[in-house]
């Protein structure tokens, strides 16, 4: 019995060291320094000695990362694609090939997840794919990777990406924010989409429900909005931008890409045409800007616009508060601006409008920015379906003044109501009219019902 | 030479182990072994006696100690970071998934080795005069063992991690009057944040298992100045037939009885205390069943060390500890679910908040605690003490149901769905 249990701490002992060998052989030889060693040899197939070839295989194998503190994540793609940055890599298989047209985007200061997806910190191939259970951010398919760019670029047109652009147009012209919160503006039937983006989707689950609603979600409230293919996609990419993440400072300073198109609503915005002219159109107040960007340098024009006084004493132009890439759209656009472009900007200005129109055109504005559209139409003529609500839709609102007075339409904007049941037995109706006292404005409010007031028309004459 | 054999004297002082002086000085000179008597009983080292419960659970707390230990070095208690240093370990700290997996399932292996350890003591009736206080401490050391490994749940801060302690907490909360500031105060603000992930880190690392050291100290102590441990009980039903034979006689003829000395051989401190010990009496027949612990005891504990650090071992390298997304306070999953340990808790909760989260587990530590104080049946022979082995096995059992329903049968929503049933799809 002793010498047994001699022998059996014994041999408990050689596996418990057996066991030791295998868990250091296991985290010695993981799989992206096969990769690296893969790496390496083509690399040596470009040396021209032996010398330097034997140097280049010899390098010892180590975790390459990318430390992204203003996007809170560490990539370590680089670890296996090696050839990102190195341009003798550009037919090389993958992992290994060069990264064509990354412009500005460093990978030293974006890394690759904050566009691919997937996850930086794993160092294998299925897990940094993030195609792993408890990774809810896998690699973006080629098809929607452009829709990272909004994740930065939150404003403005972004080039080459027009379906952000796209995207966000109708997200603000269906009437999308009827039903869904955004950035903590809209209604509460649908869900809030402030963090869509990174609620970890996929792209196509995404585009089927804009084609249509009820496939994926059975018993949808979300209306089938007829979307062409397109505009489907538009909205999956606007969705994808979606991220409500926080961002460093220097990636949210480029919200808007600064441009001459850029500058020229800022231009306008900022009415600098009160003061100066372009080209002798406008005012004489200030000086002419018609070639100020070839009289003066970039930087004196900068610092011109952060803080007039210190570059001319008494300068009576105001200190705009400007950001830095709002500046440089603004220079941009003077660089690039002719007279006649400067006079048709006037002469959008001149049209005046009665403070009527003015009410009843920002009534009009809200209607269609607060989402109402989305399902009373963008003609008022409601006909979304809505099953089990008297009339099985929403009704019109062109016909409201037959039945209602202003202040009773006030009190349903304001209050919300639950659309009068079909039959008693039946799910309530998935739409309702949500109360928007606590969103918008009485300003906001008086505008809609104003714009509504001036689309009435009265029910056939008899 | 003589210089090594100096030093080398300088440090073992005893005796060759070849003699019986060495064997009982290896003992009784040295620090850490002299927890152990010189020489024990042979029936105390019957594996099917204790089935070595006891020194399982310190070979896993020595394991989690020093894994614990290796992992604080790349641990930074604040949330995100502490989820990437998550996943740094997993993916480039040399060994690092290894001493992850090791620390997680010694835990898990501890709060089951402590209970087990527990239930042999109470079938065993070793919890009876005099050990009734060390089954006391030995309460307090489950207690602190799901204290340790719920804290240390907290860490790697993703999903799993931030649900199990805010359902872990929420029923802590329904005590009465002190629950919510109970709750208040181990979290540091009303729902797990920054705040929790310190006071679990500090309570994981320094507090916990200070307590847990200073109990087990105590609880060890206690073991031998009771007495040892406690006889195997099947000795208890065997009255003593040893017996002389007289030399020369036919094999069946009666054996001579022997003849003690003293009946009741005691060991006291002579001439500084008056009376008799506490501790069990040993009569001159056990004594003479003795042997040294040197090397039978301890070739015993070695053996049970290494089979206990390669199990861990070989699970760490087939096994990986779960990490689940990094905690997302928007996002419940649904069953939000508290550690395995505690799911039979919450399976009571969801049936009364009042009665399963606090009168019940309550009443079911008070009980453990006073069983050996309410329990004054002398006996150890379990067929003396029927009711109690009855009561016990419906606790035991009771709670395994629990704790089986609320882990593989309850869905979301907390619906019971069997195990078997595929719930299609994640509910929004």
């Amino acid at each position: 019995m002793e010498r047994r249990l001699q022998q059996l701490f014994f041999a408990l002992s050689v596996l418990a060291l057996l066991l030791i060998v295998a868990a250091a052989h296991q985290a010695n030889t993981p799989s992206w320094k096969t990769f690296q060693h893969n790496y390496h040899v083509l690399e040596a197939q470009g040396e021209p000695n032996e010398v330097t070839k034997a140097a280049v295989l010899a390098t010892p194998p180590e975790v390459h990362q990318f430390m992204l503190t203003g996007l809170q994540r560490v990539d370590r793609c680089t670890t296996c694609h090696m050839g990102v940055e190195d341009p003798t890599m550009k037919n090389a298989p993958e992992p290994f090939r060069y990264h064509a047209n990354l412009g500005p985007h460093v990978p030293s200061k974006f890394g690759c997840t904050i566009c691919h997806g997937g996850q930086g910190l794993a160092t294998t191939t299925e897990d940094a794919h993030g195609k792993v259970e408890f990774w809810e951010n896998p690699l973006l398919s080629k098809d929607y990777i452009r829709a990272s760019c909004g994740r930065c670029h939150k404003e403005g047109d972004v080039p080459g990406v027009p379906e952000l652009t796209e995207g966000r147009h109708l997200f603000e012209t269906q009437g999308c924010r009827g039903c869904h919160k955004l950035n903590g503006i809209g209604g509460t039937i649908g869900p809030d989409l402030t963090g869509e983006g990174a609620s970890h989707r996929a792209p196509e689950w995404l585009e089927t429900h804009f084609l249509t609603p009820n496939a994926l979600s059975a018993g949808s409230a979300m209306p089938n909005f007829h979307f062409t293919r397109e505009q489907a996609k538009a909205l999956t990419y606007y969705m994808l931008s979606l991220t409500s993440e926080d961002m460093g400072s220097y990636y949210s300073s480029v919200r808007l890409i600064p441009g001459p198109e850029y500058g020229r609503k800022l231009f306008a915005e900022k009415n600098c045409i009160t003061c100066h002219n372009f080209g002798g159109i406008g005012q004489k107040a200030g000086p002419d800007l018609a070639g100020v960007t070839t009289r003066h340098s970039q930087e004196w024009l900068d610092e011109q616009l952060v803080n007039p006084e210190l570059v001319y004493p008494g300068s009576s132009m105001p200190a705009y508060d400007l950001e830095s890439n709002e500046r440089k759209a603004l220079i941009s656009y003077l660089s690039s601006a002719t007279p006649a472009d400067v006079q048709q900007l006037l002469s959008n200005k001149a049209k005046a409008l009665s403070p009527q129109d003015v009410a009843i055109e920002a009534g009009k504005q809200d209607f269609a920015r607060f989402g109402c559209v989305g399902c009373h139409g963008t003609e008022l003529q409601g006909g979304v379906p809505n099953p089990n609500a008297q009339g099985g839709e929403v009704p019109s609102l062109l016909h409201l003044s037959d039945d209602y007075t202003k202040d009773e339409v006030l009190a349903v904007i304001r209050n919300g109501r639950v659309p009068p049941i079909d039959n008693a037995n039946g799910p309530p109706p998935p739409l309702y009219m949500p109360a928007w006292k606590k969103v918008l404005s009485d300003e906001d409010i008086n505008r809609i019902a104003d714009f509504l007031w001036s689309k009435q028309q009265k029910k056939d004459a008899w | 030479m003589n210089i090594f054999r100096e030093v080398y004297q300088s440090i073992v002082r005893r005796d060759p182990l070849s003699t019986d002086k060495g064997k009982s000085e290896l003992v009784f000179l040295n620090v850490w072994l002299h927890i152990h008597p010189a020489k024990v009983k042979k029936e105390n080292m019957k594996f099917r006696h204790s089935f070595y419960l006891g020194f399982i659970t310190f070979f896993l707390f020595l394991i989690l100690v020093t894994t614990g230990i290796a992992l604080m070095f790349y641990y930074r208690p604040f949330p995100p970071q502490s989820y990437q240093d998550m996943k740094d370990l997993q993916f480039v700290v040399f060994l690092g998934p290894f001493l992850r997996n090791m620390h997680r399932w010694a835990a898990h292996g501890m709060v089951v080795c402590v209970f087990l350890h527990m239930c042999r003591v109470f079938y065993t009736g070793s919890y009876k005069k005099p050990r009734q206080f060390n089954w006391v401490i030995g309460i307090f050391l489950l207690l602190l063992t799901l204290g340790l490994s719920f804290t240390g749940y907290l860490l790697p801060w993703d999903q799993l991690a931030y649900w199990a302690i805010t359902v872990g907490t929420n029923i802590g909360s329904y005590a009465p009057f002190i629950g919510g500031t109970l709750r208040e105060v181990l979290l540091g603000g009303h729902s797990v944040g920054q705040a929790a992930l310190v006071r679990f880190y500090v309570l994981h690392v320094a507090i916990l298992p200070s307590l847990m050291i200073l109990l087990t100290i105590v609880h060890f102590w206690r073991v031998r100045k009771d007495g040892g441990l406690s006889r195997p009980v099947w000795k208890l039903k065997a009255p003593s037939t040893a017996g002389l034979v007289t030399i020369g006689t036919s094999a069946d003829a009666p054996l001579v009885p022997t003849q003690a000395a003293s009946t009741t051989k005691t060991y006291g401190l002579m001439e500084v205390v008056t009376g008799k010990p506490i501790f069990e009496q040993v009569t001159p027949e056990e004594e003479e069943d003795t042997v040294f612990s040197y090397p039978y005891a301890f070739v015993r504990e070695a053996v049970t060390l290494m089979a206990t650090v390669t199990t861990i071992m070989a699970m760490s390298l087939f096994l990986n500890a779960p990490l689940e997304e990094l905690a997302n306070p928007a996002k419940t999953p649904n069953p939000a679910k508290a550690p395995w340990y505690f799911l039979g808790l919450q399976e009571l909760v969801s049936h009364s908040a009042l009665l399963g989260g606090v009168v019940a587990p309550a009443l079911m530590v008070i009980a453990l605690l006073v069983i050996p104080y309410i329990d004054r049946n002398p006996s150890r022979r379990p067929r003396d003490r029927k009711w109690a082995i009855w009561l016990f096995t419906a606790f035991v059992v009771v709670n395994l149901v629990l704790i089986v329903v609320g882990t593989f049968f309850r869905g979301p929503g907390w619906a019971l769905v069997p195990p078997w049933v595929h719930v299609v799809g994640r509910p929004e």
